[in-house]
């Protein structure tokens, strides 16, 4: 919520999904036409994969993906090797603002 | 300007021109005595340390058994379990496409169940006579099947529920102001199984606490000291006022049976100890001022205490053992009756087995070494506490007023302006992290240019063997019940749903008969729909 706000007073158009499957997720960017998908991580790492997975299966890897909550740091590394932004917690705003405004830029 | 957590102006020194004659009057008291700011007994840790209390659950039913001998072990001297909150918080089966897709969470966040059995199975061992255990059902609309499936195993090994010791929780702060979850039933159909809960408890139960205000998952939402204050006893009014409305009028009869809260201590130490001085007292006053109530067991807020899982941090996360400790003290100060410190590796995963003793061991180190325990309500008569106090209950105050305005608990969570309250609060928080207001170290001020005290995050029992033993069970249960019993049981709690029949009965013959946490959801979900989250986004 904090970060959805901070992209949005940093001119971002911000779409927020809730708690979405992944086929669900892919479908919403799709037809949404993003530039850039945010995951709030909040479990185990398999199924933050499983999603890239299914991105990946719809077509949709060059959307670029940012990821930030409790994200174990031994996960850090299998994340950021598959070019995900990764953002554990206390990320500065500015960071992620910064992050996402490269990201989009990279696609747009 | 020096301000506390929570906003309130601070002088350089205090002196006693800076205490109200109201607070020096409540001060004067005796702890055990009215209005209970000095502490909720006589003696207080003198006669009864407080209660370690520490939240635990992973895996399979088995796992979260074993788990549970280890803290008793340990030393700890209550129960909680935890449950999964993919399937707990959804009332969602295992085989259920969204856990499916997510299978290996399951039992990442708490104990996964299926049903009945799964408690007898939690509980093996246990001595359930003899100890206090909350079993669970955070959240209004799993407490029913909770609370229905542990009281049901207990009555099978021969323990009458009179003698049941404990507390459920179905706490409103967790589910309608901190996370929703996809789906839930509507706050009004919640408070309606929660009031359902407190009337079966008055009747059958007199040892066990039916519900408890969680301040707490509102303080770790964004909520301030005396939001969180203002908000439980405004959540404390609705329950009273409709148990009035429903079962007795005489608010002496039940009034202690709402009288079981939790609330947050984070690191503005005197702040939060203070809080807890000011919560007893708000109470004692709301009772005698408002409903009459002149019984002492009502009048005495029992508090429990759990200190801010926000507050640890990601960065160097040892450092947080002494946050922990730090915010241990402060419940201690404050006068808690039972206390649960978060773990140390709380910002990467659930607690390793040994965050979770760190937790333990800060309270017995607390308790054992540090002779707190020796004196009743120690920080009582500093001008600098009783200002303090003075002042949160002045704004908690304005705050039930703002509440009231907005007609109540209920209706301002299901308006939603109660989750803007706090989604402000957190945005205020992360400014002030930002800004360099706040400091939190080895974060944003001493930051290490490398990590210099790596541990891992906890992965406990999840992952999809985990899933598929639960999947296991539950086919086993499907196949083995006797399945057209348990679906006239779930008709019946349909039935009951429907009308003003008290569920809980229907719940407890549901599983039973076993009945899936499932089949319980889509029961509550057809008969009192699904809440619209009212994000003001």
């Amino acid at each position: 919520m904090v970060v959805a706000r901070a992209l949005r007073d940093a001119g971002f158009d911000v779409v927020l999904g809730g708690m979405l499957r992944a086929s669900d997720i892919a479908q919403m960017a799709g037809d949404e036409d993003v530039q850039i998908i945010g995951l709030n991580v909040g479990g185990r790492i398999e199924v933050v994969h499983r999603i890239l997975d299914t991105l990946d299966d719809a077509g949709l890897a060059d959307i670029p993906v940012l990821v930030g909550g409790t994200i174990p740091p031994q996960a850090i590394d299998g994340l950021v090797s598959r070019g995900v932004s990764v953002h554990p917690p206390g990320s500065p705003l500015a960071e992620i603002v910064d992050a996402a405004t490269r990201l989009a830029g990279r696609v747009g | 300007m020096w301000v506390s957590a929570s906003g309130v102006e601070l002088e350089p020194v205090y002196h006693s021109h800076h205490v109200a004659d109201g607070q020096r009057l409540a001060a004067g008291s005796l702890p055990g005595a009215a209005p209970f700011l000095r502490g909720a007994y006589p003696e207080m840790y003198r006669a009864k340390d407080w209660r370690i209390f520490q939240l635990s659950g992973f895996g399979n039913p088995s796992d979260m058994n074993e788990r549970i001998r280890f803290l008793l072990d340990a030393g700890e001297t209550g129960v909680i379990v935890k449950h999964d909150r993919m399937t707990d918080d959804h009332l969602y089966d295992v085989d259920h496409p969204d856990i499916v897709e997510r299978r290996e969470d399951v039992g990442l966040t708490g104990t996964v169940t299926v049903g009945l059995r799964d408690y007898e199975t939690i509980m093996d061992g246990i001595p359930l006579e003899s100890i206090y255990v909350k079993p669970g059902g955070g959240v209004p609309q799993s407490a029913p099947y909770t609370l229905a499936c542990y009281w049901s195993a207990a009555s099978r090994r021969g323990i009458p529920l009179e003698k049941l010791r404990g507390t459920g929780q179905s706490d409103f702060f967790l589910t309608y102001i901190g996370c929703p979850p996809k789906e839930q039933i509507p706050p009004g159909a919640a408070m309606r199984l929660n009031l359902d809960i407190i009337d079966w408890c008055m009747e059958r139960m007199p040892h066990w606490v039916p519900v408890s205000i969680a301040g707490y998952n509102g303080a770790d939402s964004g909520l301030n000291a005396w939001q969180e204050l203002g908000a439980v006893f405004a959540n404390a009014i609705e329950y009273l006022e409709a148990v009035a409305d429903r079962v007795d009028s005489n608010y002496d009869n039940f009034a202690r049976m709402i009288g079981g809260v939790n609330f947050r201590t984070s690191m503005d130490l005197f702040e939060d100890a203070a809080k807890l001085r000011t919560a007893r007292k708000m109470w004692h006053d709301l009772l005698t001022n408002r409903y009459g109530v002149t019984d002492e067991r009502s009048l005495r807020l029992r508090i429990h205490v759990v200190t801010a899982g926000s507050n640890m941090a990601y960065q160097e996360p040892l450092n947080n053992i002494v946050r922990g400790t730090v915010m241990a003290l402060a419940a201690a100060l404050g006068g808690t009756q039972s206390l649960g410190v978060s773990g140390y590796d709380e910002a990467m995963s659930i607690p390793s087995d040994h965050a979770h003793l760190m937790s333990i061991r800060i309270q017995q180190i607390l308790q054992e070494e540090t002779n707190i325990t020796a004196v009743a309500d120690p920080l009582g008569g500093s001008y600098y506490i009783e200002h303090l106090g003075q002042e949160l209950e002045r704004k908690a105050l304005a705050f039930m007023s703002e509440i009231e305005k907005e007609g109540g608990f209920l209706s301002a969570i299901d308006s939603g302006w109660l989750l803007d309250q706090a989604a402000r609060g957190q945005m205020e928080e992360v400014a002030a992290i930002e800004n360099g207001d706040k400091r939190i170290v080895g974060t944003n001020v001493h930051r290490s240019p490398e990590e210099l005290m790596p541990i891992q995050g906890f992965e406990g029992r999840s992952g999809e063997e985990t899933w598929e033993r639960a999947m296991r069970r539950l086919t086993s249960l499907r196949r083995e019940r006797h399945g057209r019993e348990a679906t006239r049981r779930l008709r019946d709690l349909e039935a009951a749903c429907r009308t003003t029949e008290n569920v809980i009965p229907r719940v407890m013959e549901a599983v039973q008969a076993d009945a899936t946490i499932g089949e319980i959801g889509d029961v509550f979900r057809s008969a009192f729909g699904v809440w619209e989250v009212p994000m003001r986004f």
